[in-house]
């Protein structure tokens, strides 16, 4: 934000030196024209004026060739810069103390562009440097109409040193003025911003807080001032009050849809287990009733797993954590993997540490996550195939795999199979196996994190997938 | 033993009932809060155990539980909960339950957790069971066929246990299961064909008469 604010200063700054420099630029070279102008009016004017008074005015020098009469020479002397007058034939009859300065090389120059011009009309101002180190001139050529037939043209040139001086003064001032004007304003900018986001920052931190599910009731304190960010405190208040109202309908519809979903599940796991206990039911009477005792237990996972999703939402974590050795979840896993990976034809391999893996857990979702992870691996094993869980430790977290020789996932797929109800292509796996919930892996990513550790998954196709789960100890 | 159940909704308090007065008890069903109150607490009461859903019209299973503790009633208490959530099952121990059974529950946990509130001895399951030659000891957990020791895992245990307890009974895969494995896993009853093939190798094989027998579609019985 700061460097933003620096560059449209520094930016600004330029440009307005620069249109300030063209400015000023071009009013000094209408200075300078209005003065070489000047001259050369007030020079004809002046031979004008002359020639009325007395007639000719160019007369001869000692050495034979025409100059200007004295007392008009004289008049004409005062005037500054290089002023030439030239006979109508072109031959030079004054030239002002500055030109004369010139040496005879530059002179010629000057003598040169000294031509009578083809109309009488106004001349454009010209500009010509004086080779080869003489000064560079601005200059205007005229005639001279009102005084006879004596004169060719009026040569008047200013120096443009003088008006370059005055620009480079100007572009040095500018510079200094960028530098002790920008460098403050871009430090003084930078402490205001911090300034004016500090309170943005805090807040920011705040909603965090707030907001990571556990402590909706709390709120922003809101600032004295009625300013920007009074509002956005009041307006993210009211969005969190509204969030909370939410949560609190998400949990009583929870509570709700789990008793109205359940109770008749009741009704009807009661009716079916009364009727297939009966001692005297016949065989094909009991299939159905067994189908629909399935049916119900699978129902019954989809709704606790939807329920604890649901839970971990809202940020409720609900553990009953206790200092439990991991080997003896994987030991108690063990014979129901070992049977799993039997019905499948897949080798089954648990590998457990000689010294104990304690970490403070929720036993039977350990168990969970465990058996789901295994029986994920089993089903997606081919025939033949190959199951390893191995448990050990690792910079100070416990860390449990469970890696098999199957089919292996895509790696655009690695993305979500954490995912709810997400299933790899249905067609892969045994047709024969009965398809899960689609939440195992769901849950089991829920409680890895709600134990403070992680989950991850490295697959290749047709060769294999691991699982890996980290959890703190300590 | 007299126990009382608290259930609005009729057909599973139908079934509590029923079930329980066949395992032996006189049962009591009433539909609601102020009338569970009523009866647990009132003159003469005599309850020995209280069966209680926590949603009830009129007054809450929470509320009823909350006042019996509060009038001094140490009337052991079941609660029937829809919520497997920790924090709701704390909440009902805390207020004064002494055990709690979520629905959809197998009769057979119900059961088990009843006995266990009357501190009645298990006299249902007998403590050695017996089919032809068959011994299953219920309290060391040895098996013996013609007095040959058979070594089993713990899931071939449980199974063969439950079979036997209900010999001559079809019993579903699905109830098999649920007994043998934990209620937050469910693996599918695949896996209750397997542990019968290993078991019969263990038992039947090379053996007459077989004692274990498929009942295709539906289960597994345990039969002379």
């Amino acid at each position: 934000m700061t460097v933003w604010y620096a560059t449209a200063l520094i930016l600004s700054i330029a440009v307005f030196a620069v249109v300030l420099y063209f400015a000023r630029r071009s009013a000094t070279y209408q200075d300078l024209d209005r003065r070489i102008q000047s001259e050369a009016d007030l020079t004809a004017g002046i031979l004008a004026e002359s020639y009325h008074a007395r007639g000719t005015l160019v007369e001869k020098d000692t050495a034979g060739r025409p100059v200007l009469t004295a007392d008009v020479a004289a008049v004409l002397e005062v005037v500054p810069d290089y002023l030439l007058v030239t006979s109508r034939d072109g031959r030079l009859l004054f030239a002002s103390p500055d030109a004369r300065a010139l040496t005879f090389a530059e002179f010629e120059q000057l003598n040169l562009i000294t031509r009578p011009p083809a109309a009488s009309g106004p001349q454009l101002p010209g500009q010509v440097r004086i080779e080869p180190n003489g000064p560079t001139l601005h200059y205007i050529v005229r005639a001279v109409p009102d005084a006879g037939d004596q004169f060719g043209a009026i040569f008047a040139g200013a120096n443009t040193q003088s008006a370059e001086l005055r620009l480079e003064q100007l572009l040095l001032t500018l510079l200094i003025a960028f530098f002790v004007g920008v460098v403050p304003a871009i430090l003084v900018g930078g402490w205001i911003a911090a300034r004016a986001l500090e309170p943005i920052d805090r807040m920011i931190t705040e909603v965090r807080e707030i907001t990571d599910g556990r402590s909706l009731h709390r709120r922003l304190p809101v600032p004295m001032e009625r300013d920007e960010l009074s509002r956005l405190a009041e307006t993210l208040n009211q969005m969190m009050t509204r969030l909370e109202r939410s949560f609190a309908a998400l949990r009583r519809f929870t509570a709700d849809a789990s008793h109205e979903l359940k109770t008749p599940l009741t009704v009807v796991r009661a009716g079916v287990e009364r009727a297939i206990t009966r001692p005297d039911v016949p065989s094909e009477t009991l299939a159905p009733l067994e189908e629909t005792l399935q049916e119900v237990n699978r129902m019954t996972e989809l709704l606790d797993s939807l329920l604890t999703l649901a839970r971990a939402d809202e940020g409720r974590t609900e553990l009953h954590r206790e200092p439990v050795d991991l080997r003896e979840i994987l030991e108690e896993a063990r014979e129901t993997g070992e049977l799993l990976a039997e019905h499948a034809g897949v080798g089954m391999e648990i590998r457990l540490p000689p010294e104990p893996v304690v970490v403070s857990v929720d036993r039977s979702r350990l168990r969970q996550l465990a058996l789901n992870l295994i029986e994920n691996a089993v089903k997606y094993t081919p025939r033949g195939g190959q199951v390893s869980v191995e448990l050990g430790s690792h910079d100070g977290r416990a860390v449990f795999t469970v890696a098999d020789t199957g089919i292996g996932i895509a790696p655009g797929d690695l993305a979500h199979v954490f995912d709810r109800f997400w299933r790899a292509d249905s067609a892969r796996t045994r047709t024969s196996e009965r398809a899960g919930t689609g939440l195992g892996l769901a849950i089991c990513k829920w409680i890895a994190e709600a134990h403070g550790g992680t989950i991850e998954v490295q697959s290749r196709p047709g060769r294999g997938t691991t699982f890996t789960v980290g959890l703190p100890r300590g | 033993m007299k126990i009382l159940v608290v259930e609005d909704d009729k057909t599973v308090g139908d079934y509590v009932r029923r079930g329980l007065d066949e395992a032996g008890y006189h049962v009591d069903l009433v539909g609601d809060g102020d009338e569970g109150l009523r009866r647990a607490s009132g003159r003469g009461a005599n309850y020995d155990i209280m069966v209680l859903d926590l949603r009830l019209p009129k007054l809450s299973g929470i509320d009823v539980l909350r006042t019996l503790r509060d009038r001094g009633l140490g009337l052991p208490v079941l609660v029937l909960t829809a919520q497997d959530s920790v924090d709701f099952k704390v909440q009902a121990l805390r207020m004064g339950a002494d055990d709690y059974v979520t629905k959809p529950f197998a009769f057979e946990e119900l059961l088990a957790r009843v006995e266990a509130l009357g501190r009645r001895p298990k006299a249902i399951a007998p403590p050695v069971l017996h089919v032809n030659g068959l011994v299953l000891d219920t309290g060391s957990r040895e098996v013996k066929r013609d007095g040959k020791p058979i070594e089993l895992t713990p899931k071939e245990y449980a199974v063969l246990e439950y079979l036997m307890r209900h010999q001559s009974r079809v019993m579903s895969r699905t109830l098999i299961t649920e007994y043998a494995w934990d209620y937050h896993f469910d693996p599918g009853t695949n896996i209750v064909d397997v542990v019968i093939t290993r078991l019969r190798k263990k038992i039947d094989q090379s053996k007459e008469p077989k004692l274990i027998h498929t009942v295709r579609g539906v289960g597994y019985v345990v039969r002379a």
